[in-house]
């Protein structure tokens, strides 16, 4: 593999991945909770509300303790003169090269979490693929965007 | 000076019996359970204003379609109710097709299709009907403006003023395609079912010595039954094909490249050579024994086919050997077919057969715990995975030269893709920890065909040899 992009994103990323994680995490904590419920009006082994407790709880330490972190550790990006550099993945790595003149248009995109954090995603599209870079502070990823557009506003006479 | 042009009347009659097949489907049910009621003048009455109906609307589309060439760009209204412009740019065209069908032909007409790169996952402008000549002007005009006009007109009325390079299929190469073509597949399977010991299949409790012979005796006509029906598929596919491709031809102008096939439809495709994003060459597990191959090319835009391949054939059959010529002449740009590539790295050949045998090894698992007599059918399946596992692994690699990069890998068929380094739209390398731990990485390219892309990847690759791969495609020389 190459070397890694050198810039990292925006580091409240965590805390917004966290949060977010612990909005999913509600739903197998509600199931069990029914799960508790059903044992209790029917005749019903609490032994499966208590395996459904335990697996909830791990999915939870782990997609909101450990994850976030490993993510946002792996995730780098490199604005180029001619080419966008990312990398990402977790269990794989993955390093993607996208020439400027290759991108088409690009987006950048804040959603009510992210809002919380003063952060934006950015998107990347070329003819075939499409990139995001999950987490920026605002002010970085509009300037981002709009660097980006001006580099990759070359004569494109083939697509 | 720019004047809306309509379609030819014959247009009515098309827009009417797409909506009537379209509306034939949810009226079927009700118009038999009418009948059935006993309501048949009802019926009648109500066919009838659906077919006025539809007759007023078809002449009314055909009445509001118009269409206006202007400087640079096609302008096209239509709608009766929902009133729609397009404008399509000259230079965002992709391609152009000019396609008749039998009742296009009897009465002179053909039907205009344009491509863009667009991601309407529907023909971006299609011109039901117009006469022969005005769609072959359409498309003259269309053409990229830099084109010198009086070339390509002239050579296109007069194709066999043979001054460019051009090349027409044969009937036996045609019929060769027909029948290597997906229904000979069923055929070897039924031929190979056939020379298995056919008792096999049948459970020993069917056995009583009253039955046999009956069994055996409807076995034998089951047997033959399909052995002819199969048949007959496989000499229908060998018609179908030789009528959609015959007369196939290719030639090659200066800035484009000129297909017609079809028997009985007949097909014009012009394809902008900028346009090509990478050329393919084919080989399927039928075809590559015998050294026959097929030829596409990328195309943002282009039909999509049944199997939900969005590739343009360039040619429909050729021997392998005679590819270089064929592209040295058609199209010179991508005439380097490397033979040598580099292979894959030997360390991912586990990777490889474990990719294709967890599935059947867990069916054996599930196998050996609830029908034990039947164990055999996984254990097959078992050894085909890793037969096509280990071809996989055989085939993949890749060979780089200055400005072309060649991959060469299989699913089933064997591909090779040609493809230069302005055509890759992204280039991406990844790795799990067994592969960093192994020094392997998985090389994926994304290149532009109609609206999801193209996206090749070569699982695998010593991780040196995809470093090098990535430098090439990056301007950061590291």
């Amino acid at each position: 593999m190459r070397l890694p992009p050198n810039k990292r994103i925006n580091e409240s990323a965590i805390k917004a991945w966290r949060l977010f994680a612990t909005l999913i995490a509600v739903i197998p904590l509600a199931v069990t909770v029914a799960l508790f419920i059903l044992a209790y009006y029917f005749d019903f082994s609490v032994w499966i509300g208590i395996v459904a407790l335990l697996i909830s709880l791990m999915e939870s330490i782990i997609t909101i303790i450990v994850i976030p972190r490993l993510r946002w550790n792996r995730w780098r990006y490199q604005i180029f003169d001619e080419e966008i550099y990312i990398q990402h993945g977790i269990l794989i790595v993955s390093q993607t090269l996208i020439p400027m003149i290759r991108v088409q248009h690009v987006d950048t995109k804040q959603g009510p979490i992210l809002k919380r954090y003063g952060l934006a995603s950015l998107t990347i599209y070329t003819a075939a693929t499409t990139h995001e870079i999950p987490a920026l502070s605002l002010e970085e990823a509009s300037e981002l965007r709009d660097l980006i557009s001006e580099r990759a506003r070359v004569e494109q006479d083939d697509v | 000076m720019f004047e809306p042009k309509r379609l030819h009347p014959t247009a009515i009659l098309f827009f009417g019996i797409k909506t009537l097949r379209q509306s034939l489907v949810g009226l079927l049910p009700v118009i038999i359970l009418a009948l059935n009621d006993g309501f048949v003048l009802y019926t009648i009455l109500g066919i009838l204003f659906i077919l006025i109906v539809v007759v007023g609307q078809s002449f009314l589309s055909w009445y509001r379609f118009t269409y206006t060439l202007e400087e640079d760009q096609l302008l096209m209204e239509q709608g009766v109710l929902i009133r729609k412009k397009r404008t399509i740019s000259k230079h965002r065209i992709q391609s152009i097709d000019l396609t008749q069908t039998v009742v296009h032909r009897i009465f002179g007409l053909t039907k205009v299709q344009i491509e863009t790169a667009g991601s309407d996952s529907k023909t971006d402008a299609a011109l039901s009907s117009l006469t022969l000549e005005d769609g072959k002007w359409l498309h003259d005009q269309l053409k990229i403006k830099q084109e010198s006009e009086t070339s390509a007109i002239t050579s296109l009325e007069n194709s066999e003023q043979d001054s460019y390079p051009k090349r027409v299929i044969s009937l036996k190469s045609l019929i060769i395609a027909g029948s290597t073509s997906g229904s000979f597949g069923v055929l070897i399977s039924l031929v190979a079912l056939l020379t298995f010991d056919l008792d096999s299949f049948v459970p020993e409790s069917f056995y009583n010595k009253a039955t046999t012979w009956f069994i055996g005796l409807a076995m034998e006509m089951m047997v033959l039954l399909s052995l002819l029906s199969i048949l007959s598929v496989w000499i229908l596919g060998i018609f179908s094909t030789v009528i959609k491709y015959g007369n196939f031809s290719i030639t090659r102008y200066d800035r484009e490249l000129f297909i017609t096939r079809g028997l009985l439809e007949k097909k014009q495709t012009t394809i902008p050579l900028n346009r090509i994003q990478a050329v393919g060459i084919k080989e399927s597990l039928i075809r590559q024994p015998f050294g026959f191959a097929t030829l596409y090319v990328e195309i943002a835009g282009g039909e999509i086919n049944k199997n939900g391949d969005a590739q343009t054939l360039l040619f429909p059959m050729l021997k392998k050997q005679s590819i270089p010529t064929f592209l040295k002449e058609i199209l010179p740009e991508y005439q380097n077919v490397p033979n040598q590539f580099s292979p894959v790295s030997k360390r991912s050949l586990p990777y490889y057969l474990l990719k294709m045998i967890w599935l059947p090894m867990l069916a054996i698992i599930v196998g050996i715990i609830f029908v034990p007599n039947w164990i055999y059918i996984p254990g097959i399946a078992l050894v085909g995975a890793a037969l096509i596992g280990f071809s996989q692994y055989k085939t993949n690699g890749v060979h780089l030269s200055k400005e072309q990069l060649t991959i060469q890998f299989r699913l089933l068929t064997k591909e090779t893709v040609l493809l230069k380094q302005q055509r890759i739209q992204a280039f991406e390398q990844n790795q799990h920890l067994l592969y960093k731990w192994h020094r392997l990485a998985n090389m994926k390219l994304s290149v532009l065909n109609n609206f999801t892309g193209r996206h090749y990847t070569i699982p695998g690759l010593e991780m040196n040899l995809v470093n090098e791969l990535a430098n090439w495609f990056s301007y950061k020389k590291e």
